[in-house]
């Protein structure tokens, strides 16, 4: 009998440590207003990333399978793993038709080693484009 | 910055096939690496909601250090293109990925430039996003694929090149 309750709470750290090696960070529920921009244009500012200037850009990125942050209004990026329920973020066709778009999303975050991680519950609103910064910055990043 | 990206346009065009290592290409934050780490997926990693294969394609993936380390990795050696083709095959497993670890503040990011099964697989070059556009596409080289690609180009047809409709650039 002590062998078997020996056996069974053996048995049980191991699963609390498996499990405990898998567990997720608990996430913030948030709501964030941004623009939707390319991740990798805008960190490395190998060009112009924002606004009007770089939508082209932005969706040969987002077609390509780069991904989607939002830009926060404060300057804080957050890269879109799920949105709304649909888990792909490679090229999500959602995402893709709402890029360079003004949005606000309410959805959990996620923090690890100096990455925001988003998972998008719901977009609240959507202002289209409203970063008009063609004038000033022509088209990314070929000018035509 | 213009200088920056013509070095990158002309490390991804004029090198691409060739098979040496990393190069640096000129962007602040970046360390040229070449380290071994886990592949996994992204929102499995971070939130626990996991899928077969790492979402095959779908999701998002990143590389695990062995010091616990989570980085994204965004970039392929492709043209405009994500890396998650190039790292799918080896999801759960253990590559030694070259590239550049771009530690930015606001986001640090990894760009894959070759990559291989650890310890002792062999190398290839990042560009298997380029290969299975190309291989979709009637064969189409791939080094101008965003000029060529049927989504993007429905995009840009229907919203124009700025994203809004009648907003079309000046002759």
């Amino acid at each position: 009998m002590r062998y078997i309750a020996s056996l069974l709470g053996g048995a049980a750290l191991l699963l609390s440590a498996v499990v405990g090696a898998n567990a997720a960070a608990t996430p913030e529920r948030i709501s964030v207003t941004g623009e939707l921009i390319d991740t990798w244009c805008h960190v490395t500012e190998i060009m112009y990333a924002l606004g009007t200037a770089h939508h082209k850009c932005a969706i040969w990125c987002a077609v390509g399978g780069i991904p989607v942050s939002v830009l926060g209004e404060d300057g804080t990026l957050y890269m879109v793993l799920k949105i709304e329920g649909d888990d792909r973020s490679v090229a999500n066709d959602r995402i893709i038709r709402i890029q360079t778009h003004q949005v606000t999303v309410e959805g959990d975050l996620y923090v690890r080693d100096g990455v925001n991680y988003l998972v998008v519950n719901q977009v609240a609103d959507d202002h289209g484009i409203v970063n008009l910064t063609h004038e000033d910055y022509g088209i990314q990043p070929f000018g035509e | 910055m213009t200088r920056t990206l013509l070095a990158a346009l002309a490390a991804t065009l004029m090198l691409h096939g060739s098979a040496t290592a990393a190069d640096s290409w000129g962007i602040e934050f970046e360390e040229v690496v070449r380290e071994k780490a886990k592949v996994v997926d992204l929102l499995c990693e971070v939130t626990g909601e996991c899928a077969g294969n790492c979402g095959d394609g779908s999701r998002q993936l990143g590389l695990l250090f062995d010091d616990g380390r989570l980085v994204p990795v965004v970039k392929n050696f492709d043209i405009f293109a994500g890396a998650t083709a190039d790292l799918l095959q080896f999801c759960g497993k253990r590559v030694e990925a070259d590239g550049l670890m771009i530690n930015d503040p606001q986001m640090p990011i990894f760009a894959l430039q070759f990559k291989r099964l650890a310890p002792d697989g062999p190398w290839s070059r990042a560009n298997q996003w380029g290969k299975n556009w190309s291989q979709a596409n009637g064969g189409q080289a791939v080094n101008q694929w965003f000029r060529n690609d049927d989504t993007v180009n429905e995009l840009l047809e229907a919203d124009g090149v700025f994203g809004i409709r009648g907003l079309e650039p000046e002759e």
